[in-house]
Order: C-alpha cells, then sequence, then structure tokens
C-alpha cells in the first residue's frame, strides 16, 4: 500500500499538528513546574501532556495511512483515565490528612 | 484559505488558549472548565485528521468522565481558594524560559521532519487506512482481534484503577444505615401491627 | 492464536488467579480471609514463577510480536515473581500487627507482578506502556496504603504526580519514535535504524524514552521521588519497592534499548554513561548524611542502579549479562536487610533510625553479624558477593571500552563504603541506651540469615555463584539476536 501522506492530512501539513501538540506538551509540563500551589492543577497538567500525546498519535497515524497509532491513542485514552481517578482518590486520602491541597505542604519529609 | 484550514486554525488556536489558561487560571473551577475546552478543540482536530473514532472518546471519555470527576473533586474537597492564589508569580520567569528552551528543541525536531520525512515512505503501514471503510469499523476490526492482549491488559488496568480507589477513599461508617433487601424478604411474621393514637406516638 | 495463548499461560494463571482471590475478598469477609488471601498469593506467584522456570524452548511471539517469549523474559519473570512472593511473606506480620494489612494489598502486588511480567516479556511500544502503567498504578496505590497516615498518602501524592509526569514524556518519545520510524514494534524499529540510521526525531523519542525509563528505576537526575516515597511508605511496601520494580525497570530499559535500538548504541550510549555516573555519586554521596535506615537505602538503591547500568551501558552482550547478574545480587542482598528493617521494634513501635542499631552486636550477636555481612557485601568489599556484581559490570564496561566510566564507578563505590561500614561501626562499637528489640519470625530469620550467608560465601570455588553466571548468560544471549 502506499503511503497517503499529506493526502490523509488536510489543508494544512503535518507539522502544523505538531507544533500543537508540542506547544500543549510544553504548556503541560510547565504546568507541573510552575504551579507550587494547587496539586489538582499539577494533575489537569497531566491529562494536557496526555492530550498532547495523543495529536502527535493521530497525527503521525493520519500521516503515515497506518491504525497503529490511533490504537495506541484508544490505549492511552483508557490508562489516562484511569490514572487520573487513582490520582483524584490519591489527592482525597492526603486532603483528609492535612486538610490542604498546597504543593508546599507537601515537605513531611525532606532532606 | 479554505474551510479545512480556516477549521484547523480556530480549533489550534482555542486548544492552544485554553491549555495555557488551565494552568494560568487562578480558581481551579475555571481550570477544569478550560481544560473541557481544550479536550473539544483537540476533539475537532481529531475529525480534521479522520480519526473520528478517537474524537468522539475524547468527548464522551475525557469531557463526559475525566473532567467532571476532576470538577466533582475540586468542589468536594473544601478547599480555601484564596489562599492558592499566592505564589504564581514567583517561578514564572524560570518556568517561562524552561518552557521556552524546551519548545525551540521540540521546534528543531519538527523542523526536520521535511529533511527525514522521506524515509518513512519506503515503510509499510502495518495497518494501513483505507479508502472507503470508515473509522470506527476499521479500528473495531483489529482492537479485538490483533490487539486482543493489549486490550485485555487495558482491562486489568482498569481494574487496578476500581480497586484503587475503593481501598483509598471507601470508609465503612458504623452509624451509617443502608438498606439490606434479603434481610426484608426472608424476615419471619414477628411483625407486629401497633394501632397509634394520634398525637401520642407508640 | 491457541499458540498465543499457551505462549501467554503464566500471566493468564496470574490475571484468572487475582481476579479469584478478588471475589474471595469481596465476599468472603474481610478479616477471615486476609490470611488466606496473602498466602495464596504468595503460593501463585510461586507456582507461576516455577511454571516459567521450567519452560524452555527458542524465542517465540505472541500476538503479533507484542509478547515475547525468550530466555532473558523467562529469567527476569522467576526473578521478579520470587521476590515478589517472598517480599509479600516478609512483610505480612508487620501489616498485620499496624492494622494495616487488608485483603487488597496481596491482590495488586499480584498485578503489579503481572504488569512487570508483561513489561520484561514485551516485544513493542504499546505493550511496554500498558505493562508499565499496569505496574506503576499498583505501585502508586501501595505506597498510599496506609491511608490515615500523611506520610503515607504524601509519599503515594509525589510518587503518583512525578510518576505521570515520567509515563507522559515515555509516551511523547515513544509517538515520535512510532512517527520517526512508522511503526511501535521492537523489530520493525531495529529494521528501520539498520536501514536508514538514526534521525534527529528519533533521537529525540529515544532520549524521551531514556527518561521515563530512567524516573522508573530512579536513576539520577530522575530520582527525586525515591527517598521520601521509601521513608514515607509502609516498610513492607518499601521493601517491595527495593526489589521487583528494580529488578522490571532494568530489565525492560535492557528490552527496549537492545531489541528496539540495538543498532544506534552509540546513540544510547552517551545517555546511559552520563545517567549511571550521576546515579553512582549522588547514590553515594547523598547517603552519607542520612540517619533514617529507609532514606539511606533509598539513596543506596539509586547508586546501585547506578552501578547496574553501568553494565547497560557497555551495550555488548557481556553488558546485558553483567545487568542480570548484579540484578540478582542486589535483589538477595535486599531481601535480607529489609527482613532485617522490618523486625526492628522498640516499645512495640517499628524504628528505623542508625542510631537504633547502636549496641546490637552485644544483645543480638547473629543479627548484627549477618547484617554486617550484608552491608560490605552492599559496599562491594571483596570476598563478599557484591564485590563480585560489580566487578562484572565494570569488566563488561572496560571491555567496550568504557574504561573511564569503570574508573569513575570505582571511585564511587569507595565513597559509597563509608555510609554503609558506618553501619556496622554503630552496630559494634557504639553504646546503647536502650537495647533495641527485634521481633521477628521464623521467616524473616530465615530470609535474613539465608541471604547473608549467601552473599558472604556464594562464590567461594565449590558454589561458584550457583551457576547465576552461565544463567545470566545464557538468558542475555537470548536478548541480542
Amino acid at each position: 500500500m502506499e503511503h497517503g501522506g499529506a493526502a490523509l492530512i488536510a489543508g494544512v501539513g503535518l507539522e502544523a499538528y505538531l507544533a500543537v501538540a508540542a506547544i500543549l506538551f510544553v504548556t503541560g509540563i510547565f504546568g507541573i513546574f510552575l504551579n507550587r500551589k494547587n496539586v489538582i492543577v499539577i494533575l489537569m497538567s497531566i491529562e494536557l501532556m496526555l492530550l498532547a500525546v495523543n495529536i502527535n498519535f493521530v497525527a503521525f497515524s493520519a500521516h503515515l495511512g497506518d491504525l497503529v497509532g490511533q490504537v495506541f491513542t484508544l490505549f492511552v485514552l483508557t490508562v489516562a483515565a484511569a490514572e487520573a481517578a487513582i490520582g483524584l482518590a490519591i489527592l482525597v486520602c492526603f486532603f483528609r490528612n492535612r486538610g490542604t491541597i498546597d504543593v508546599e505542604d507537601m515537605n513531611m519529609m525532606k532532606g | 484559505m479554505g474551510l479545512t484550514q480556516l477549521a484547523f486554525y480556530v480549533f489550534a488556536a482555542v486548544a492552544v488558549g485554553s491549555g495555557v489558561l488551565v494552568i494560568l487560571a487562578r480558581n481551579p473551577v475555571h481550570s477544569v472548565l478550560w481544560l473541557i475546552l481544550a479536550f473539544f478543540s483537540s476533539a475537532g482536530l481529531m475529525v480534521l485528521l479522520g480519526a473520528e473514532f478517537i474524537a468522539m472518546l475524547l468527548v464522551i471519555v475525557y469531557v463526559g468522565a475525566v473532567a467532571v470527576l476532576f470538577l466533582f473533586v475540586v468542589m468536594m474537597l473544601d478547599v480555601d481558594f484564596a489562599e492558592l492564589k499566592r505564589g504564581l508569580a514567583d517561578y514564572l520567569p524560570v518556568g517561562a524560559l524552561v518552557g521556552l528552551v524546551l519548545l525551540v528543541e521540540l521546534s528543531l525536531v519538527l523542523g526536520h521532519w521535511a529533511l527525514a520525512g522521506a524515509a518513512p515512505e519506503s515503510r509499510e503501514a502495518v495497518f494501513a487506512i483505507e479508502e472507503g471503510v470508515a473509522n470506527t469499523p476499521a479500528l473495531g476490526a483489529i482492537l479485538y482481534d490483533k490487539y486482543l492482549y493489549m486490550f485485555q491488559a487495558a482491562g486489568l488496568i482498569l481494574l487496578v484503577a476500581m480497586i484503587g480507589a475503593i481501598v483509598l477513599t471507601l470508609r465503612h461508617r458504623p452509624n451509617v444505615k443502608r438498606q439490606d433487601v434479603l434481610t426484608q424478604i426472608y424476615r419471619g411474621r414477628d411483625v407486629e401491627l401497633k394501632d397509634v393514637e394520634p398525637g401520642q406516638g407508640v | 492464536m491457541n499458540s498465543d495463548f499457551a505462549l501467554v499461560v503464566p500471566e493468564i494463571l496470574m490475571a484468572a488467579g487475582a481476579m479469584l482471590l478478588l471475589m474471595v475478598g469481596a465476599y468472603g469477609g474481610e478479616e477471615r480471609q486476609r490470611n488466606l488471601i496473602t498466602w495464596a498469593s504468595a503460593g501463585l506467584m510461586a507456582l507461576v514463577a516455577a511454571i516459567v522456570a521450567t519452560r524452555g524452548g527458542a524465542e517465540a511471539t505472541a500476538f503479533g510480536g507484542a509478547f515475547v517469549d525468550d530466555g532473558f523474559a523467562r529469567f527476569t519473570k522467576v526473578l521478579i515473581l520470587t521476590s515478589s512472593a517472598l517480599m509479600l511473606v516478609i512483610g505480612k506480620e508487620y501489616l498485620e500487627r499496624r492494622g494495616i494489612l487488608r485483603f487488597e494489598y496481596p491482590i495488586l502486588i499480584v498485578l503489579a507482578t503481572l504488569g512487570m511480567m508483561m513489561m520484561v516479556s514485551s516485544g513493542g511500544l504499546i505493550a511496554l506502556y500498558m505493562g508499565l502503567e499496569l505496574q506503576s498504578l499498583s505501585l502508586y496505590v501501595v505506597a498510599a496504603f496506609n491511608r490515615d497516615s500523611a506520610r503515607s498518602t504524601e509519599a503515594g501524592l509525589k510518587y503518583f504526580v512525578l510518576g505521570a509526569l515520567s509515563s507522559g514524556m515515555l509516551l511523547y518519545g515513544a509517538s515520535l519514535v512510532y512517527g520517526y520510524s512508522g511503526s511501535t514494534s521492537f523489530s520493525a524499529i531495529a529494521e528501520v535504524i539498520a536501514d536508514d540510521g538514526v534521525s534527529l526525531g528519533l533521537t529525540f523519542g529515544l532520549v524521551f524514552i531514556c527518561a521515563g525509563l530512567a524516573f522508573k528505576i530512579s536513576a539520577v537526575p530522575f530520582h527525586m521521588w525515591t527517598p521520601d516515597v521509601y521513608e514515607g511508605a509502609p516498610t513492607p511496601v518499601t521493601a517491595f519497592f527495593a526489589t521487583a520494580p528494580k529488578v522490571a525497570a532494568g530489565a525492560l530499559f535492557a528490552r527496549a534499548l537492545y531489541d528496539g535500538f540495538g543498532n544506534a548504541v552509540a546513540d544510547w550510549q552517551q545517555i546511559l554513561v552520563f545517567i549511571s555516573i550521576a546515579s553512582m555519586f549522588l547514590g553515594s554521596i547523598a547517603a552519607i548524611g542520612q540517619s533514617n535506615l529507609k532514606r539511606l537505602l533509598a539513596y543506596s538503591s539509586i547508586g546501585h542502579m547506578g552501578f547496574a547500568l553501568v553494565g547497560l551501558a557497555a551495550g555488548t552482550q557481556a553488558g546485558a549479562e553483567s545487568l542480570l547478574t548484579y540484578l540478582v545480587i542486589y535483589v538477595i542482598m535486599n531481601i535480607g536487610t529489609f527482613a532485617f528493617i522490618l523486625s526492628m521494634e522498640r516499645d512495640g513501635k517499628p524504628v528505623v533510625q542508625i542510631s537504633d542499631l547502636a549496641g546490637l552486636a552485644e544483645t543480638r550477636p547473629a543479627q548484627a553479624l549477618a547484617l554486617g555481612v550484608l552491608m560490605f557485601s552492599l559496599a562491594g568489599i571483596p570476598p563478599m558477593v557484591g564485590f563480585f556484581a560489580k566487578f562484572f559490570v565494570f569488566k563488561a564496561a572496560v571491555d567496550a571500552g568504557l574504561a573511564p566510566l569503570a574508573v569513575a564507578g570505582a571511585v564511587a563505590s569507595v565513597i559509597g563504603a563509608y555510609y554503609y561500614l558506618n553501619i556496622v561501626r554503630v552496630m559494634y562499637l557504639s553504646q546503647a541506651e536502650r537495647p533495641l528489640e527485634i521481633r521477628t519470625n521464623l521467616i524473616g530469620q530465615g530470609a535474613l540469615g539465608l541471604s547473608a550467608l549467601v552473599m558472604a560465601a556464594g562464590w567461594l570455588p565449590i558454589f561458584d555463584g550457583f551457576g547465576l553466571p552461565e544463567m545470566a548468560a545464557a538468558a542475555a544471549q537470548s536478548l541480542l539476536r
């Protein structure tokens, strides 16, 4: 099977999609390190990173004319949902013990 | 500029803009709402790429479940958000610098795509996207067959998430009264009817 | 398809067993079933280990190459399963006495172990990711398992946030590798590299994947979580973290780099050289100031993973062989050390300070001697077996032309010897105000005694490493096709 390449990506090139994904990924990483106050926003930044990865996979999948990237995205979506559930469960536990979700209060252990 | 291009730029701009606002919003509830918008616009991008099934999944799973879960937790935890507003500015310069460097590096890679792009052309697609076959059946045809192993693993991951969430957060409170249907059904004839006078009680 | 299922019988047994035990726990009444489920889980893992160990045969793949069954996978699976089962049994009494053993704990350990088995058998990026996440998600939960302890939940939260970040990086790398090679299976990636060399996009993907994997193995610069998680998590969980997941992460590292990027050794060698030198030195230097034994062992594990990665950095068959040997010896040492830490008590409360060990040589000479032997072995002082572990990785590095790396490793191990020997000094030369109580059972004592005995005598001419080098060589050979 010949590669459809650009034909499968209508209008704009692959690079444009990859750029959007790269910006979102960097925003996600940025959010994790920039945010020193609120753990929930850190969890949302992780979701942003995974969203960027998904855009990357689907864009490459369309460019290569190959479904494997979309299948990978399906699994990433499933795992991300499971990850969000566990992350929020641990966060709720932490809040019950400490009464805060401030990142700077995660300081019981140092050294 | 064609309609597709216009749609791409709108979706891309909204996705990036709301992504940035997720981490900059001062109120976490606003962050969740921006996150939902980012998911929606990304779903739009996926439609443009011909991946309708992923796009719908993004809306159903992310907007419908994950984002609502976030919203639920944000509201359940009684956090003083005024307290959390401080401190963002302290880290902004360093964070911006790191982000910028990372972005420049990534753009170097992506710019390189044009040069390396010829290489994958020589490769066969493992499961080719065929003309005339809709996205959803094409995915379904391989997901339960060729990817059975990973599909089962995904099931186990969801099981772990379920066990984990229950283990960490479920608490049996001794004073809570629950309905026990079996006890109700199998209760013998030890029920006594009493004629209660109005205003007197039992 | 039938032969595919025959190949994954051990994994199916683990999954079915975990679900069956979950049903027993959920419907059988928690109190009575806890013991049964813990023993049954350990038994299940031992049984599966026996099945895997007795399987022979050439390399085979299943499910379109997503699952690989070869000597390497079997070797690491047996190691992972036995160490998981042992740690479950050794830590059971500790959890029970603190009232935090619930029936979900052994089940989560079984599921995490299943994830590790999938990791070492992965034949492509998707299987790698799914196995890794099955393992990681279970581990996040067990880290926070003592949900009423602020330290345990903080450990869980830190582990989760940094773990999810590393998964994200690994995935971004995977997406780049997929985009620039056109495939997610290791063999296809290797073919592409053999044909066209490594493009810039592939290099970037490789760097991101290495960063994600380095986090899982707790190598510098992605080690930040290790001391806090080791300290905060319940001690049996820490003991588990120090053994099986380290083996799985190390083996996965080898699998991804040798199988997928085996033709691009020069590209990842520099990354691994940097990671291993940084880990060895940070592990050795940062451990010196520690007073908490669990934190100290966290830094020790960072250092040891640095040494193990020296073998991987060599990029040769001898390198993979020395990595496997190192992991086996490291696991045996940690089983003994943690069996001892789990027994430390004062007034019925667990204690983990190094100063608590003072005067142990007088009150408990046998335990002190065993722990002393393990410390000498961890420090890598001949004639303990720990020395041979280090010797093999350095030899592999020198043979691969990385003599400076081996020299750096030798220097780091000399620095690291200081804090291990400090523990021996505290036990033998310090006087205790009040002696430490040792509360142990037959299993804990047996684990401590046996591992000390093996570490002391394992490389005597009559034992000659119990045939470990030969087994590791056979396993490494199957990794390099």
